[in-house]
C-alpha cells in the first residue's frame, strides 16, 4: 500500500527570460482584475474606468506624447533604482533625491544665469547631478563606515529633504506675491525644448533613453557593473576576491543618487517649469516599481516606464470621465508590484506528478 | 512445497528490524540522489552508512528523518508501513538524528537548545525540570557539559553532544548520525564509540554515516554501501577489510596515497609572527601564531574546526583584522593589507566553502573565473571588460582543468561541487600564485575530484609554490604535507616533520594534550 | 526665554506629551519587535500603520463607534500581516521589496479610500469627515499625584495598554514556550524545523501579530490624536518603530527607553514651537529624522540582530 501523495511542488532547475516575461505579463492581468474590484467596491464603473484609462494613456497621438512626457522621471528613477537594487543596494531614498536635485538644479540656474543657454543647461545638470549624488553618497559613506543600513538612512532623508523644502519655498525662493508654496516659474528660454510641437514632449525624455543606455553599458560591461552585480549575488566571495564592498556601495549610491536628482532637474525644467511640494508624486516610489517591473534591467525599464506613464497619465482622464479618483493609480502600482513579486517567486516551482512503486 | 512465506511468518521478521526501505529514490530537480534503495536496521543494530561524498548517504537518512520525502518507495517502521511526511513524524515514531552540520541556536543555552519544540514542555517551560533530566541522561553516558552556557561558548566537540542529548531526551529507539567524527579529534571519537556501544547495550538501534573506513571497522556490525545513488550491497563488517570496503565503496582500484616525490625546501617567502587575531564574537582566535611558508613545501595545519583555523585563513587573505603580530611576504609587512593587494602579490587562496565564498553561483563559469581580475588588464580594456577575452581564457580553463560544463557561460550554481572546485582551482591557480592557502580542499568531493585536487597541489609544490593547507581530514594532512602544525585553541601546539608523522602524536596535540 | 523651560508646567507638559507620543511608537515596535524575533523583517509598517489610521477613522466615521473602528483597525493590520507573512514565508520572496510593496499598497488604497468615500470634499474644505478623539482616562487615585498624576496617569486608553504590553511580550519571549521558540526562529530556524515545529505557522502568527500592533498604533495618530484624517497622517512613525527596534538591540525594556527618547525630542520640538522659538518648524520637524539616522551610527548594535533576520527559510 502506497502511503506517498501524487503531486509535489519542486523546484524549476532554471527561469527562463521567456518565463519571467510570462510572470510578468501574468501579474499584470491578475493585478488588472484586482483593479477592477476595487474600483467597482469604491462604486465605480470598471469597464468605463479601464476605457477612460487606456484612452487617456495611449488612445491617440496627443495622450501618446503626453504619456511619454510622464514616463521621463520613472525611467530616470527607475534607473536609480536598478543600479542599486542589482547591488542589493536598497535606496529608497530617489524622491528625497529628486528634490535635492531640483533644488541643486534651481540654485544652479540662479546663480549662473547670465550665462549661454546650453552651457545653462550643462551645468543645470551636472548641479541636479551633484545634489542628488551628494545624498546618495552620504548614505553610501555612513552604510560604508559606520554601518547604517541605507534603507534607514534614505528613508529618513526623504523627510529630511522633505522638510528643506518647506523651509526653502516658504521663505527665500517663494515666488513673491503668491499664497501659494512654489519658486517663481522659469523663463521660456531656460526651459528644456520642446521635441514635437503641440506637445510637452521635451528633451527630457532623451536625456532619460540616453541614460538607461548609458547604465546597460555601466551595468553589463564595466568592471563597476561586474562588482555591483557580484556584490548583489554574493558579497562574501566577493569580498574575498578583492572586491571593496565599500567602495563599491558608495560608487552605486552616488551614481544612484545622481540619476534620480537629474530626474529632478529634468521634470523642473522640461516638465513643470517651477518647484512645489509636489514636483514628485511619488516619483522616487513608483521608479522602484518600474524597476521590479523591468526585472532590474536598464533597456526594459523604458517601456516599464512608458506604461506607468500612461497609467499616471490615463487616470486623469479616468477620474474626470468616471469620477474614480487619481488615487486610484497609487493602490494600482503597489498591487501590481506585489503580484509581480509572487509570480516571479511562483515561477521558481512547479508542480510534477509522481510516479508510485508498488 | 511454499509458494509465499505466511504474513505471519513476514510480520515475525519484519518485527526484527526497527527499520526498513524498499525502493527508496529521491530526485532534486533533475539529478537523482538516491534510487531504489532497500535497506534493513535491526535493533539494538550499529549499522553504518558508508560512501563516498555525493553517494546518498545524507540524503537516504534525510528521508528516514522525515526531512525530505521520497518520490518512490516505501519505508516501514517495526514492520510497519509509515508515511514520514516530517521530521515531527520521525520524532514521535522515536528516530532521532544528528547532522554534519549542527542546527543549534547560538544565543540560547544548552538546556534551551535541547528543550526547544519538545513536547513536555508546557506553556511555561519548566526548564529547571528539564535541566535534572538531561543532568541524569549526561551521568548515564557520562557526558560532562556546563548545562547553562551559551551554545557559541562551547567548543565544536561539546556542541556535537548537545546535539546528541537532543535525540536522548526525546527518548528515541533510532538514532542516526551524520559523519559525527568530523569534528572529533581521534581521542573525542574514541568517546563517542563508547557511548555508542552503551547506547547499544540499553538496545538503541545506530546508523552510522561515514566515508571513514577505520570508523566502520571498528564500530560497526553491518555496512550499507552506497556509490552514486544506489546500494552496493550490505555485509558484515566482520566478513570484510578495508580494501574490500574501498573498492566497493569507489568502483575500482582505490590508491589511498597519493604518489608525493621528495624535493628540497626553497628559500622562506612568509613569515607569520605572534599573530592575534579575533573571531566574530569578538573573542581571541588566534593567540600569537608564528609560522614560516617556504617554497616548494606543504605546510599542513591540522587541528578540529573551530580552534582558529576559519580565522587565521581569513586573516591571511585579507578579509579578517590582525590585533597584533605580523605577516611579512619577502621582507616587507603585509599585515592588514586588502584583499585585492593580497591578491596582487601572488597570494591565491581556495575557500572552505565553495558557494559561500569560493564562487558567484549566478555568474557564469567565465564571469567566475576572472571574479577579482576583472580589474586588471587583460580583462579590463580601456573602461569595460574584454568579453571576447573572457570566453577565451574560460575556453582554455575548461579545457586543461577539465571542467565538465555545457558551456562556459552556465551558471557555476548548476555545476557539480567537485567541476565548481575546478573552476575555483583554475581561477587560482592560473595566476601563478607563489603562495597557495587553501582550506578544506576536498571536503565534499569524491575520491576522483579528490585525487585531482591532490595532484595539482602536488604539482604546484614542484613548481615552486608555498601551499599552506588547512584541514580536517588527517589522512589528507599526512598525505600531502611536507610539515604538518598542529592548531589548538589558537595556539600552534607542535610542528612535525614528515619523517617524523605520528598519528597518536598529532591526535593528542589536536585534542589539548601536551606532555 | 530659557527660564521659562524650567517652569513645572511646561516640563509636566513635556514629559506628558512624550508619554502620549510615545504610544503609537511603542505599540508598533514592540509588534515588529516579535516579528523579527521571528526572523521576518517587515519593512511594511509604515504602510500598515497608514491603514490603520485609516480604517479607524473610516469605520469610526461612518459608524460612530470608536471600539467598532479600533476593532476593523486591528482586523486590517492582522490581514496586511498576513499578506506579508504569504510573501515572506510561504512564497520567500525577498523582504525588503515585500515591505516596500506593503507601505506603497497602504499609502495607495488609503489615499483612494478616502478619495472615493469622501468625493465632494477636497482638502481645503474646512467641512472635512471629522470623528471624536478618545477621551482621556484618567485612573483614579493615581492621577492626583501632584507631577506624576497628570504625567503617567491621565492618558488614553491605548496609551495604558502601549506600555502594559511592554513587560507581556517581555514575559512572552522569555518565559513562555511560544516565546522561546519564536526566539529559536529567528537565529537558526533549521534548528526548529528540525526539531518537527512548523516553522510557517509561527513566522505567520508573528507577523500577524505584528501587523495588529502596528494597526493599532496607527489607529492612536487617528482616533487618538486629532479629529481629521490626512494622507500620510502617519508621516514616517512605522520608520521610526523599525530604527527603534534597532536601537533596542531588539530587547522589550530597551525598546521602550528609545521610544522614549525619540518621543522627548519630538514633544520639545512641540513645545519649541508653541513658545515661539526662532528657529524655523521644519527644521524642528526633522530633527526626529536626524536623531534617528545618528542612533543608527551608534554603529555595533547591528551584530545583536536575529542572526537569520530576513533571510527565507527553505528545507534544501
Amino acid at each position: 500500500m502506497n502511503l506517498l501523495r501524487n503531486y509535489r511542488i519542486e523546484k524549476r532547475s532554471d527561469i527562463g527570460v521567456p518565463a519571467q516575461v510570462l510572470s510578468a505579463l501574468v501579474a499584470l492581468a491578475v493585478a488588472l482584475l484586482v483593479t477592477a474590484i476595487l474600483v467597482t467596491v469604491a462604486g465605480g464603473d470598471w469597464k468605463d474606468a479601464f476605457v477612460s484609462l487606456y484612452g487617456g494613456a495611449f488612445g491617440d497621438k496627443g495622450a501618446i506624447l503626453e504619456s511619454l512626457v510622464r514616463s521621463t522621471p520613472l525611467i530616470l528613477t527607475g534607473l536609480a533604482a536598478a543600479i542599486a537594487f542589482r547591488g542589493k543596494i536598497w535606496n529608497i531614498g530617489a524622491e528625497g533625491q529628486f528634490f535635492a536635485g531640483a533644488i541643486g538644479s534651481y540654485w544652479a540656474y540662479l546663480t549662473f544665469e547670465g550665462l549661454p543657454t546650453v552651457l545653462l543647461w550643462m551645468l543645470i545638470f551636472v548641479a541636479g547631478c551633484i545634489t542628488g549624488g551628494l545624498f546618495g553618497l552620504l548614505a553610501g559613506v555612513l552604510k560604508a563606515y559606520f554601518n547604517v543600513d541605507e534603507i534607514i538612512t534614505t528613508v529618513m532623508t526623504n523627510y529630511i529633504v522633505t522638510y528643506m523644502l518647506a523651509l526653502i519655498l516658504s521663505g527665500p525662493w517663494k515666488e513673491p506675491g503668491s499664497v501659494y508654496r512654489h519658486t517663481p516659474q522659469v523663463p521660456d528660454y531656460i526651459r528644456l525644448p520642446i521635441l514635437a510641437s503641440g506637445s510637452r514632449l521635451n528633451l527630457g525624455f532623451l536625456l532619460a533613453l540616453l541614460a538607461a543606455l548609458l547604465f546597460y553599458y555601466i551595468i553589463n560591461k564595466t568592471p563597476l557593473g561586474f562588482e555591483i552585480r557580484a556584490l548583489g549575488s554574493n558579497p562574501v566571495a566577493s569580498k574575498f576576491k578583492g572586491i571593496s564592498v565599500s567602495r563599491t556601495v558608495i560608487m552605486t549610491l552616488l551614481i544612484s543618487g545622481a540619476v534620480a536628482g537629474l530626474s529632478g532637474a529634468i521634470e523642473l525644467f522640461g516638465s513643470q517649469y517651477r518647484i512645489r511640494m509636489d514636483l514628485s508624486t511619488g516619483y522616487g516610489f513608483t521608479g522602484i516599481i518600474v524597476a521590479l517591473l523591468g526585472g532590474l534591467n536598464p533597456l526594459a525599464i523604458i517601456p516599464a516606464g512608458i506604461f506607468f506613464g500612461g497609467l499616471i497619465n490615463g487616470s486623469i482622464r479616468m477620474q474626470i470621465i468616471t469620477k474614480v479618483p487619481t488615487a486610484l493609480i497609487s493602490a494600482v502600482q503597489a498591487i501590481i508590484l506585489l503580484f509581480l513579486l509572487a509570480s516571479q517567486a511562483i515561477t521558481r516551482y512547479r508542480i510534477r506528478r509522481i510516479r508510485d512503486v508498488e | 512445497m511454499e509458494m509465499k512465506n505466511t504474513s505471519a511468518q513476514i510480520e515475525k521478521e519484519n518485527v526484527d528490524y526497527v527499520i526498513q526501505t524498499k525502493g527508496l529514490s529521491k530526485r532534486f530537480l533533475n539529478v537523482v540522489a538516491i534510487d531504489n534503495i532497500s535497506v534493513e536496521i535491526r535493533k539494538g543494530e550499529i549499522h553504518c552508512f558508508l560512501g563516498e561524498n555525493g553517494a546518498g548517504k545524507t540524503t537516504l537518512s534525510n528521508c528516514l528523518y522525515g526531512y525530505y520525502q521520497p518520490d518512490e518507495g516505501q519505508i516501514l517502521y517495526k514492520g510497519r508501513p509509515v508515511n514520514i511526511s516530517s521530521p515531527s513524524v520521525a520524532i514521535d515514531l522515536g528516530i532521532g538524528m544528528v547532522h554534519q552540520h549542527f542546527i543549534l541556536i547560538e544565543p540560547l543555552t544548552v538546556v534551551e537548545n535541547i528543550v526547544i519544540g519538545t513536547e513536555p514542555m508546557g506553556l511555561l517551560p519548566r526548564l529547571d525540570q528539564a535541566e535534572d533530566k538531561i543532568k541524569s541522561l549526561c551521568e548515564i553516558y557520562g557526558i560532562d557539559l556546563p548545562l547553562r552556557a551559551k551554545i557559541w561558548q562551547l567548543s565544536v566537540g561539546q556542541q556535537q553532544w548537545v546535539e546528541i542529548l537532543k535525540a536522548l531526551y526525546v527518548g528515541v529507539e533510532l538514532l542516526i548520525l551524520d559523519e559525527p567524527t568530523a569534528v572529533l579529534t581521534p581521542q573525542e571519537s574514541e568517546r563517542l564509540f563508547d557511548v555508542l556501544q552503551q547506547m547499544k547495550e540499553k538496545d538503541l538501534s545506530i546508523i552510522f554515516i561515514t566515508h571513514k573506513l577505520k570508523e566502520v571497522m571498528k564500530v560497526s556490525e553491518k555496512v550499507t554501501i552506497l556509490r552514486k545513488g544506489e546500494k552496493v550491497d550490505m555485509v558484515n563488517t566482520t566478513d570484510v577489510t578495508r580494501k574490500d570496503l574501498a573498492h566497493m565503496m569507489v568502483g575500482r582500484e582505490v590508491v589511498f596515497r597519493v604518489e608525493k616525490d621528495e624535493i628540497a625546501r626553497g628559500k622562506s617567502i612568509l613569515e607569520i609572527q605572534n599573530l592575534h587575531v579575533a573571531n566574530d564574537m569578538r573573542q581571541e582566535a588566534l593567540l600569537g601564531i608564528d609560522l614560516t611558508l617556504y617554497e616548494n613545501e606543504i605546510l599542513g595545519i591540522a587541528g578540529v574546526a573551530g580552534n582558529g583555523q576559519k580565522e587565521l585563513f581569513e586573516a591571511l587573505i585579507g578579509v579578517r583584522n590582525v590585533d597584533h603580530g605580523k605577516v611579512i611576504l619577502d621582507g616587507e609587512t603585509i599585515t592588514n593589507h586588502s584583499p585585492r593587494q593580497i591578491m596582487a602579490r601572488g597570494i591565491g587562496h581556495v575557500p572552505e566553502d565553495r558557494i559561500k565564498m569560493g564562487l558567484i553561483p549566478d555568474f557564469s563559469v567565465a564571469e567566475n573565473l576572472i571574479l577579482g581580475h576583472h580589474r586588471n588588464p587583460p580583462v579590463k580594456k580601456g573602461i569595460s571588460i574584454d568579453a571576447r577575452y573572457i570566453q577565451q581564457f574560460a575556453q582554455e580553463c575548461v579545457s586543461s582543468f577539465d571542467i565538465m560544463t555545457p558551456s562556459v557561460n552556465q551558471k557555476t550554481k548548476y555545476l557539480s561541487g567537485g567541476n565548481q572546485q575546478k573552476v575555483i582551482l583554475a581561477r587560482e591557480l592560473k595566476q601563478q600564485p607563489r603562495i597557495i592557502l587553501t582550506n578544506q580542499p576536498t571536503r565534499g568531493l569524491d575520491v576522483g575530484v579528490m585525487e585531482y585536487v591532490h595532484r595539482q597541489l602536488l604539482q604546484k609544490r614542484k613548481e615552486g609554490s608555498a601551499i599552506l593547507l588547512f584541514s580536517e581530514d588527517l589522512d589528507e594532512i599526512i598525505n600531502l604535507s611536507d610539515r604538518i602544525a598542529v592548531l589548538f585553541k589558537g595556539q600552534i601546539m607542535g610542528i612535525f616533520t614528515s619523517d617524523k608523522f605520528s598519528l597518536d602524536e598529532i591526535g593528542l596535540l589536536m585534542a589539548g594534550v601536551k606532555d | 526665554m530659557l527660564n521659562e523651560f524650567f517652569k513645572a508646567a511646561i516640563i509636566i507638559n513635556i514629559l506628558a506629551a512624550t508619554i502620549r507620543i510615545a504610544t503609537p511608537l511603542l505599540l508598533a515596535a514592540l509588534g515588529e519587535l516579535v516579528t523579527e524575533k521571528a526572523g521576518i523583517l517587515n519593512l511594511g509598517v509604515e504602510g500598515t500603520m497608514l491603514m490603520g489610521a485609516f480604517i479607524g477613522f473610516l469605520v469610526a466615521n461612518k459608524t460612530g463607534s470608536q471600539g467598532i473602528g479600533l476593532l476593523a483597525a486591528i482586523l486590517a493590520g492582522g490581514v496586511i500581516g498576513m499578506l506579508m507573512a504569504f510573501m515572506s514565508s510561504t512564497l520567500k520572496v525577498d523582504q525588503v521589496v515585500t515591505g516596500m510593496g506593503i507601505n506603497l499598497l497602504g499609502s495607495g488604497v488609503s489615499l483612494f479610500w478616502y478619495r472615493s468615500a469622501y468625493p465632494n470634499f477636497s482638502l481645503s474644505d474646512a467641512a472635512l469627515p471629522t470623528i471624536t478623539v478618545m477621551e482621556k482616562v484618567k485612573i483614579p487615585f493615581l492621577s492626583d499625584i501632584p507631577y506624576l498624576g497628570p504625567i503617567l496617569f491621565s492618558q488614553r486608553m491605548l496609551t495604558y495598554i502601549a506600555f502594559l504590553a511592554v513587560p507581556v511580550v517581555w514575559f512572552f519571549l522569555y518565559h513562555t514556550k511560544f516565546g522561546l521558540l519564536i526566539r529559536g526562529l529567528g537565529e537558526n530556524p533549521r534548528a526548529i524545523d528540525m526539531k518537527g515545529v512548523n516553522v510557517t505557522r509561527l513566522q505567520y502568527l508573528a507577523t500577524i501579530f505584528g501587523g495588529m500592533m502596528a494597526a493599532l498604533g496607527g489607529t492612536f495618530v487617528t482616533l487618538g490624536s486629532t479629529i481629521r484624517f490626512f494622507p500620510e497622517i502617519t508621516a514616517g512613525r512605522g520608520w521610526l518603530a523599525i530604527v527603534i527596534v534597532i536601537a533596542g538591540n531588539w530587547q522589550p525594556g530597551r525598546i521602550m527607553v528609545a521610544t522614549l527618547l525619540f518621543a522627548l525630542l519630538d514633544a520639545f520640538q512641540l513645545q519649541l514651537q508653541g513658545i515661539g522659538v526662532q528657529i524655523p518648524y521644519q527644521i524642528l520637524l526633522a530633527l526626529p529624522y536626524i536623531f534617528a539616522i545618528i542612533a543608527m551610527m551608534g554603529g555595533r548594535l547591528r551584530s545583536v540582530a536575529p542572526r537569520r533576520l530576513g533571510v527565507p527559510y527553505q528545507r534544501e
